[in-house]
């Protein structure tokens, strides 16, 4: 790397809205971004090396913590990944159960993600509104689960608790109101012309870059390439209630708007599905605290993509090895490719188009390399230079 | 040192609270719960919580997660940047002492061994319900020394 | 695989959905390039590491729609590096860096071997790897002034 040491600038940490810290080092030639340099670590905790030390059971909230968006993948990446290292079979209607709180997961994390879009293009009156209509999938969760986020419902052999009475009903008329909100969303940000400015032709990426660095979940269909784990590899109740891959081949942040906003969509469906279809029987089937000796790997795919799992057990009530790997980090020099080219406004939405479960838009500190200048700007700063920015080309008013 | 009781600016300080917000190293799901309070169903705003975007324009500075060594200086920093009278909110279990991360090798106790702070809201994440009336007490109960009023509001 | 095992002196071995391939460990790039190439969309999810005691085992997973083809190698304690497989799959950049950070393996040829990746840069160059053995989370935790 010729850029030295000196010259990285901290893409700080500290951000208005949520996003977790991370550093990205922008570096500048007049307007257009050429490098992009990331710096992680900010939220390292440490817990592949506490999961050690922890019971089966317990490293269940301790990995659900990992991520409080997308926690329920996690704990449901651990669970299974453990249950197949012993020889016991997962009740079917446990199976459903967790495949109904995974897609409500999914309902929840896309329309935060969509709300946030709004939020960094400036549409904020969409991500105020998209924001109230996913309280009715939190209020859901809550109801079936216990908790709104951080929801232990998995758990090492099954789901803890049984759907409460009422609940397949309210479901379906819940999922049904969603569905309709949503398609309302869906003409609304295609026919809102200052949100397409922001978005179309934004980020592009193409085949050849996702090939290359293997990147999951929406990024990757985002470029035509029909990839995601529920189909490929089913498990909970993936192999009866069989989600449909959205692509699309523009490979830029519009795509990816309507990839998950038809991914949500989809979800509401598959939710009415399980919810008719699921069998009636045990929630949970009892497993003993030693799991027996082996390894083994699962994978799920949480809203960001592909979460991978190994679990290494010595035949004690603790696991040898647990290793993780997260969606994000697999999307993240995918994101600085979407990057390159574009000009500093473009830098929320592109950077917010990767959907970082981890790090981000703080203060972003820039080097302008023709101007031999350096600067740093703070995330909301950035928004609304952004905001300034297109509103004088006839964008945004 | 100005403080919050004096006359005209502490009537209209108490109406309108400006809150930055700092994620140290947290999970992020006490961050969407924050937001999740500005947001309709919630609402702080109504009551005048507005989130700024840089630490000078803060009265209140909210802050998630367990103590990160990467973390610790930037939170020091942005603790420094803040003009008095200044309070501090730690929101969630692992800003409270560490949180189910106690142990591990690279999270800390909690951020109170880095700034002193004034109210502390417990859960993991705290309900949105939970940091409105968390903030509700602070506006209310702002006592003329911050440093003497350590609140527990659970 | 099987092809591949002769080509490169390794061998196979199956489980419950993942095809084993062990290596010696200057063979890695090699045979991460013919995995990598085997007809099909490659896939790279991650690399793991496991502390067996005076050895590291090393495990590149590969998704190929169906298994996973996993190349496994081992590296000694106390000489631990490994030719990098970046050159032929790019995408192992992240992957092999946190290794480095956390288990103390060196991958020549990985452009983010200097300095800390996922480590706080205080974290000292001579103390144990985190998850290595012999690494202890409270000695950790003082050495970076946590408590």
């Amino acid at each position: 790397m010729e850029y030295s040491a000196e010259s990285a600038m901290p893409f700080g940490p500290v951000h208005p809205s949520l996003k977790e810290p991370e550093y990205f080092k922008l570096i500048l030639e007049g307007e257009k971004i050429v490098q992009v340099m990331p710096r992680i670590g900010y939220v390292h905790r440490g817990i592949e090396r506490a999961a050690q030390d922890r019971t089966w059971v317990k490293n269940v909230y301790l990995v659900e913590r990992i991520c409080g968006i997308c926690s329920f993948s996690h704990s449901l990446g651990y669970t299974q990944g453990v249950e197949n290292l012993t020889q016991f079979e997962i009740p079917k209607r446990a199976r459903y159960l967790r495949t109904v709180v995974h897609e409500l997961e999914r309902i929840h994390s896309h329309l935060l993600w969509l709300g946030l879009i709004g939020h960094w293009a400036g549409f904020d009156t969409l991500f105020m509104w998209i924001w109230k209509d996913r309280e009715h999938s939190l209020d859901l969760l809550e109801a079936i689960t216990g908790n709104r986020v951080n929801k232990s419902y998995s758990t090492i052999g099954g789901v803890r608790k049984d759907l409460p009475d009422g609940m397949a009903e309210k479901l379906k008329t819940e999922a049904g109101f969603i569905e309709k909100r949503l398609n309302y969303y869906d003409g609304l940000m295609k026919s809102e012309e200052t949100f397409a400015i922001r978005t179309k032709g934004m980020g592009r990426i193409n085949q050849e870059v996702t090939r290359r660095l293997s990147t999951v979940g929406p990024l990757l269909r985002c470029t035509g390439i029909p990839r995601d784990i529920r189909v490929e590899d089913p498990y909970a109740a993936y192999d009866e209630v069989v989600p449909e891959v959205m692509t699309s081949n523009d490979g830029d942040i519009a795509s990816l708007v309507s990839i998950r906003l038809n991914e949500a969509r989809d979800s509401c469906r598959m939710i009415k599905e399980a919810v008719d279809k699921m069998p009636s029987g045990d929630f949970k089937v009892n497993i003993p605290r030693a799991i027996p000796a082996g390894e083994s790997m699962f994978h799920v795919e949480a809203p960001r993509g592909e979460l991978f799992y190994y679990v290494k057990s010595a035949g004690g009530s603790t696991p040898e090895r647990v290793k993780i790997r997260t969606s994000t980090m697999a999307n993240i020099l995918t994101g600085v490719e979407m990057l390159k080219g574009h000009t500093l406004a473009d830098v929320p939405v592109v950077l917010t188009g990767m959907d970082p479960c981890f790090g981000c838009m703080d203060r972003i500190a820039v080097l302008d390399v023709s101007k031999g200048k350096e600067w740093s700007i703070g995330g909301e700063a950035l928004r609304r230079y952004g905001i300034d920015y297109y509103s004088k080309r006839g964008g945004n008013k | 040192m100005a403080s919050f009781k004096s006359g005209l600016t502490a009537w209209a300080r108490k109406r309108s609270i400006w809150v930055f917000h700092v994620n140290a190293a947290s999970c992020n799901g006490c961050d969407i719960e924050i937001l999740a309070a500005l947001t309709p169903k919630y609402d702080a705003e109504r009551l005048g919580v507005e989130l700024v975007p840089s630490p000078r324009h803060a009265d209140v500075l909210l802050v998630t997660g367990t103590m990160n060594p990467l973390m610790k200086d930037r939170l020091k920093t942005v603790y420094d940047q803040m003009p008095e009278p200044r309070l501090v909110v730690a929101i969630g279990a692992c800003a409270l002492g560490g949180g189910v991360m106690r142990d591990c090798y690279n999270a800390g106790h909690g951020i109170d061994t880095v700034i002193p702070v004034d109210l502390y809201i417990p859960g993991c994440p705290p309900n949105p319900e939970g940091i409105i009336y968390g903030i509700l007490k602070l506006v209310t109960g702002i006592p003329d020394k911050p440093e003497e009023a350590r609140q527990v509001v659970s | 695989m099987q092809a591949i095992a002769a080509e490169t002196g390794g061998t196979v071995t199956t489980s419950k959905k993942a095809v084993f391939l062990n290596v010696s460990r200057e063979k890695v790039p090699e045979a991460c390039a013919k995995v990598a190439a085997m007809p099909g969309y490659y896939h790279l999810s991650t690399i793991t590491a496991l502390d067996l005691g005076d050895q590291i085992a090393v495990l590149y997973h590969f998704w190929k729609g169906k298994t996973f083809a996993v190349v496994k190698t081992l590296v000694p304690k106390t000489d631990a590096r490994i030719p990098s497989i970046t050159p032929a799959v790019p995408a192992a950049v992240f992957y092999e860096a946190e290794v480095k950070d956390l288990m103390g393996i060196f991958f020549d040829g990985n452009p983010y071997m200097k300095g800390r990746f996922v480590l706080p840069d205080e974290y000292p160059t001579d103390a144990p790897a985190p998850l290595r053995r012999e690494a202890d989370p409270a000695k950790i935790r003082k050495m970076l002034k946590l408590e």
